[in-house]
């Protein structure tokens, strides 16, 4: 698992403002398996134990360490239409969604092969 | 029912066929007196009906040589008749009194003894204490006394046919007497009493019964209407606790959802034993699988207003708090119990099966450490600042506000260990075959029928602290399938 700090705190002017939705699709495509999340979060801690667990490496971004991490929060929050924006999962740029999708998705054997397919997994 | 029996088979005293007239019977003209009689058939009736029948085999009595010795002896426990066994070894004395010796061979053992005679005292009490001997009596009677010798309190005597015989042929042919008129009548006295008793005992059972569902209405009835002081869920012993209106309304809700489950579990069953086809199952087993979608429904309404009853378990039953996880079972333990219940699987089967229980252990295993991370978190900012100076008025607050947040995430966690709970049923439901899901849900319901009673039997147990009164004491030879200490699970 590893964090992204991307262009977030530096001085670099960053691929300005656009929309925030465009960021996290921007950002989500990146990497294989991405997730946003919230330092203090319990329950992205979860999420984050399934996929190392699992084997996986996700790439995880803090929201609260980014100066720009309530927009996002807000998005997500739109995209997902529920009041808690974090832990919100993308694998191979694709929204899977928050913990309760993520694990029915593992449960019902469809997580394992998503992985597969967008080669964070190759067991 | 005795009328009848008296009347159906043609014995009559002079085919000298049998060896029990008593027993087998009363000829018709007896019965045409038993008939007659207006009240309901009891004892006493019985008795001046066997006497009428005494009388009219006088001239038999060779027959009644032999009387088998055990039906005597349960009869012969009844103290009923004082009079007339105080009469049967004073035979000589009491010639005139021919028709009682005879009808009380008749009836009643021969091994009358003296033992019996200092009752005659007492006969008005005796009769009393034989009263509620008499159904059995008259049962043993008419079911031509049947091997058993049952509450035989008296201990068995010497028989002496022989000798009563002979005092009773000493008779002459008189019939019903003074005497034996009065005995006859104490006797439906006697039967009318115990009538009477038994009548009261029976309304005050009823009354007990309607004031005991009374009671539990009104308990049910303060119970949703918010607070109430008792045990809460299936544990037992009311320490006073004060339940929440939220966790009160879940505990009713889950009570019911208990009842449905023995309806779903009976008909599933009835189901599969009658073979239904592979779609009516299926309705069956769906019906069974919303059934189960509906208490995760209840439990995520209930985890919104007092997620800590669930978690603590108390709305479960003490033997199930023992596998507590997140407020509910642990889905690849369930699946470990159910593998072996599962014959007949295919090896694709089998693999979906073990990768359900990996991926659930997986789930169950990230859900725990982010529960960890919560308690953690909790702990530390509960104990931020000095502890050892006291509160801080000042941070206290702020403190005391963050731990709140903390803590509601707490309905998080036991949501979505439901949420895993709720997909591994449904995994289940899919993998195997109708008739293999049936079978499946069927285990779980009786797995968790088995933890309930577990659970009754072991809050019913005999405890070393209990009062030793006999009831305990009998209780302690009875019960004694659990070992009465140490509960490793008290702390839950």
């Amino acid at each position: 698992m590893h964090y992204q700090m991307e262009s977030w705190g530096s001085y670099m002017p960053t691929r300005s403002v656009g929309d925030p939705l465009e960021r996290v699709e921007r950002l989500a495509s990146e990497n294989a398996v991405v997730i946003f999340s919230i330092s203090t979060c319990c329950m992205c801690h979860a999420i984050k134990r399934l996929f190392c667990g699992m084997g996986v490496n996700p790439t995880v971004y803090e929201l609260d360490e980014d100066p720009r991490g309530k927009e996002i929060e807000k998005a997500l929050m739109r995209l997902l239409g529920s009041s808690s924006a974090v832990p919100v999962v993308f694998i191979g740029g694709k929204l899977v969604g928050a913990m309760d999708r993520v694990m029915a998705s593992h449960i019902n054997g469809t997580l394992v092969p998503l992985l597969k397919e967008a080669g964070a997994l190759w067991l | 029912m005795a009328s009848h029996r008296f009347g159906e088979n043609g014995l009559s005293a002079d085919s000298g066929s049998s060896n029990y007239p008593t027993f087998h019977g009363i000829s018709h003209p007896v019965t045409n007196y038993i008939n007659q009689q207006e009240s309901a058939f009891d004892l006493g009736e019985l008795e001046e009906a066997i006497v009428l029948q005494g009388v009219k085999s006088r001239n038999d009595e060779a027959k009644r040589t032999f009387l088998p010795a055990r039906p005597a002896a349960t009869l012969e426990m009844f103290p009923s008749w004082p009079m007339r066994f105080q009469q049967t070894p004073r035979g000589s004395s009491r010639s005139g009194e021919s028709t009682d010796s005879g009808s009380a061979q008749n009836t009643f053992s021969f091994q009358t003894d003296s033992q019996l005679e200092p009752e005659s005292p007492l006969s008005e009490k005796a009769s009393n204490q034989a009263i509620d001997q008499k159904p059995l009596q008259q049962h043993h009677q008419i079911e031509m006394a049947n091997d058993t010798s049952k509450t035989g309190a008296s201990p068995i005597q010497q028989a002496k046919p022989s000798e009563k015989r002979r005092g009773a042929g000493s008779a002459s042919e008189k019939t019903l007497d003074a005497k034996t008129l009065r005995r006859l009548a104490q006797n439906r006295e006697a039967a009318r009493k115990s009538r009477l008793r038994k009548k009261a005992y029976v309304q005050q059972l009823e009354t007990s019964r309607i004031k005991l569902t009374q009671l539990e209405q009104e308990l049910q009835r303060a119970r949703s209407q918010g607070l109430f002081l008792s045990g809460a869920g299936g544990a037992a012993g009311g320490s006073g606790t004060i339940i929440s209106s939220g966790a009160a309304m879940f505990d009713m809700e889950y009570a019911r959802w208990l009842e449905d489950d023995q309806r779903h579990m009976s008909e599933l069953r009835t189901a599969l034993q009658a073979r239904l086809s592979d779609g009516d199952l299926r309705i069956i087993l769906d019906g069974y699988l919303a059934h189960y979608d509906e208490i995760f429904r209840l439990k995520g309404i209930a985890a919104k207003s007092d997620v800590f009853h669930l978690v603590t378990g108390m709305w479960a039953t003490p033997a199930e708090r023992c596998f507590l996880w997140m407020g509910g079972f642990r889905p690849s333990e369930l699946i470990k119990i159910l593998l072996p219940q599962l014959d007949t699987l295919t090896e694709q089967q089998f693999m979906g099966i073990c990768s359900l229980q990996q991926s659930s252990q997986q789930a169950e295993e990230a859900l725990s450490q982010g529960l960890e991370q919560l308690q953690q978190s909790l702990a530390d900012t509960v104990a931020s600042g000095s502890l050892s100076e006291g509160t801080h008025v000042g941070n206290y607050m702020d403190q005391m506000a963050m731990a709140l947040s903390k803590l509601s995430n707490l309905e998080g966690f036991v949501r979505q260990a439901d949420n895993l709970r709720q997909q591994t049923l449904h995994q289940m439901r899919r993998i195997l075959t109708i008739r293999q899901a049936a079978r499946c849900f069927l285990a779980i319901g009786e797995y968790y029928v088995r933890l309930r009673a577990l659970s009754s039997l072991w809050t019913s147990r005999p405890r070393e602290n209990w009062i030793s009164d006999d009831n305990s004491s009998q209780t302690t030879m009875e019960i004694q399938m659990v070992p009465p200490c140490h509960n490793p699970f008290s702390t839950f």
